[in-house]
């Protein structure tokens, strides 16, 4: 069901407006999983990941779905920052303000920190939470999980999605303006799963990550089914010990050598820099470490000591099993 | 004066990435008070940038005319974001990331934070005082002020009350403030102010000469310079809290026509404005003022969303400093 929680009209034309999706199982449940995407109209990959579950769940709801049934309630926000999506831009020209930098927000207060106040109010009671991300702009994120101060619930949340890398990010000074902060102050078990680059969809990305978030839901008990449940890989948590940068020394053209989501070895080339015009090789980048490339530089023009990629290196040592 | 390089990052296709400050050195050997003036970290503020300007032409005429006047080290940071400025946007353009939301522990990699951390770590080097300028955004005019997070009023409110403003609001912490320059200043104990004036991309030379005048005070009255004569008056301060302000917001979407004047004294009830919807030919709302004042923040960007500051007034009953 779309339900439009928030309406706020426009002085020439379309609304600005924070709709959600919901889907609700049969019999009275606490279970509520929360799935946002669009907080930054850029991360486009989020939409499509939403809107095959939007698909899937009206599927399940619709009989069409045998082996799943939907015992608990799921609510999918699909697109928060409504005018920056349509303009295909990271923030809104009009006001430049990042969205995740608004809250919990003010139900009084600018049209931001509205959306902000209703998508707080309106997820604030989740037993679980997604948020859906792409990489920073510039970059390219292969699929994984990123963790604030993981715990045991949250953990299980994101094995049961079936990556194993799990990125631990260090709470930034304005980290507090986040929704996901807001999720973590109210103890609810929370995941950002960062996947792609921002102004791309990746298609076979987001189909792939379907399944594991199916398979969630089954793990957060909003959603049952009759299949075998599946053996997930081991996770691997990177704490920002263990997260590798390498940086530039000068500035000029980046040609990468391999794709995102690679695993290197020490040594093993990752790419080179060259002069705009020159066209001279001035850098040559390899990896400082054995890793998992998580991340890595998409949009080629560099600036001197600007991050060129991010390896995982050093998981934390024995916490897994629990 | 000399200028120096703060930090330089090379650039892919011309002249590297850097934050100049300019530097105007004591006269005498005892080393006196040390006051920095920060501005551009908002690339569409320009009246810092133009109050920097005014500074370093002054002290550069004072400099020539009455070198034993500097006691203290003046330092002026007069386009820190230059990138931003040069394309006259908040945002850094390369990231769309805000510079003045960068400063503090544990930031990102990204070449904005990478010059926030630069300048900030620079700052608590060489200042026993800084002053960061800023003007309003794109859609409020502010009178000249200062802004003094709760909790650093103690230090900062004297120093305010010498720097030539119409108002001083003192108001509430909040984690929106914990990533910016003035709040990691007062935080590393250097006691910031944080200047407010007029609106982006515009330059009001009148209150820039207004708080030109209110710097000179202030390093006057710090012991940073000493000038032949009595020192200037300058203005009494309104001094409000929260509670001293009325805030006027929207009820509709639509173009705000106002005739009233920044820094007008109003009373209840008179009018403010209107709202109108420019395509039905209508008026959606008729704004009047909810209280009695000093107006001292108006909207001048036309273009209104439900919910839009429209105006803020420094209540009546408000007592200057």
């Amino acid at each position: 069901m779309k339900e439009t929680l928030l309406s706020i009209s426009s002085p020439f034309s379309g609304d600005v407006t924070l709709c959600k999706n919901s889907w609700v199982g049969g019999k009275p449940s606490d279970n509520i999983l929360s799935i946002v995407s669009g907080m930054h109209g850029d991360q486009v990959n989020g939409l499509y990941i939403n809107s095959l579950l939007t698909r899937f769940l009206d599927s399940v709801v619709a009989g069409h779905e045998p082996d799943f049934k939907l015992k608990g309630q799921v609510q999918i926000f699909p697109v928060v920052n409504v005018h920056a999506v349509q303009s295909g831009e990271r923030l809104w020209s009009f006001d430049d303000l990042d969205l995740d930098l608004a809250f919990p927000g003010n139900d009084k207060g600018e049209g931001a920190e509205q959306i902000a106040r209703s998508l707080y109010t309106h997820t604030v009671d989740s037993t679980h939470a997604i948020l859906l991300k792409t990489a920073h702009p510039h970059y390219e994120d292969a699929p994984h999980v990123q963790l604030v101060d993981p715990n045991r619930a949250s953990k299980k949340m994101a094995q049961s999605l079936g990556l194993e890398m799990v990125q631990e990010l260090i709470p930034t000074s304005n980290f507090k303006l986040s929704l996901f902060y807001h999720w973590l102050e109210n103890s609810i078990p929370s995941l950002i799963l960062s996947a792609g680059k921002p102004g791309a969809l990746d298609r076979p990305l987001g189909d792939a990550l379907l399944d594991g978030l199916i398979d969630l839901m089954v793990h957060t008990g909003v959603l049952s089914t009759v299949r075998k449940k599946k053996e997930k890989p081991q996770l691997q948590i990177y704490p920002q010990a263990g997260q590798c940068h390498v940086v530039s020394s000068h500035a000029g053209l980046f040609i990468p050598e391999v794709p995102v989501g690679s695993f290197l070895k020490q040594g093993q080339k990752l790419g080179e820099l060259r002069g705009i015009y020159s066209g001279e090789t001035l850098e040559e980048y390899s990896a400082p470490k054995d890793g998992y490339l998580v991340t890595l530089r998409q949009y080629p023009v560099i600036y001197e000591k600007e991050s060129i990629a991010t390896l995982l290196t050093e998981k934390k040592p024995g916490f897994w099993p629990f | 004066m000399k200028t120096q390089t703060v930090v330089s990052f090379k650039s892919p296709l011309g002249r590297p990435v850097e934050i100049i400050k300019q530097t105007f050195t004591a006269a005498g050997d005892k080393p006196g008070k040390r006051i920095s003036f920060v501005a551009g970290l908002h690339g569409d503020e320009l009246e810092g940038v133009y109050l920097c300007h005014r500074l370093i032409e002054t002290l550069q005429q004072l400099k020539n005319t009455q070198p034993q006047a500097f006691l203290g080290e003046i330092h002026v940071y007069p386009a820190v974001n230059t990138q931003a400025l040069g394309c006259t946007s908040r945002l850094s353009p390369f990231f769309k990331n805000d510079m003045n939301r960068q400063m503090g522990d544990n930031n990102d990699a990204s070449f904005t934070a990478q010059l926030a951390t630069a300048l900030l770590d620079d700052l608590q080097a060489v200042s026993d005082i800084v002053v960061d300028f800023h003007a309003s955004n794109l859609h409020l005019r502010e009178l000249p002020q200062i802004r003094i997070i709760e909790g650093f009023d103690k230090k900062l409110v004297p120093l305010a009350a010498l720097c030539n403003m119409d108002l001083i609001w003192v108001h509430p912490s909040a984690p929106v403030f914990e990533s910016t320059l003035g709040y990691n200043l007062n935080h590393r104990k250097i006691p910031t102010l944080v200047v407010e004036t007029g609106i982006s991309l515009r330059i009001h030379q009148g209150f820039c000469e207004q708080i030109l005048q209110g710097m000179i005070h202030l390093m006057r009255q710090t012991g940073v310079l000493k000038l032949e004569g009595p020192p200037q008056q300058v203005k009494q301060s309104l001094r409000v809290n929260p509670r001293q302000v009325a805030l006027v917001q929207a009820n509709h979407s639509g173009l705000f026509i106002s005739n009233v004047a920044l820094g007008d004294h109003v009373n209840k009830g008179e009018p403010l404005g209107k709202i109108i919807d420019a395509v039905q030919g209508k008026t959606l709302e008729t704004v009047t003022f909810p209280a009695s004042g000093v107006l001292f923040t108006l909207r001048e960007q036309p273009v209104t969303y439900e919910g839009a500051t429209l105006a803020r007034i420094a209540l009546k009953e408000t007592s200057p400093q």
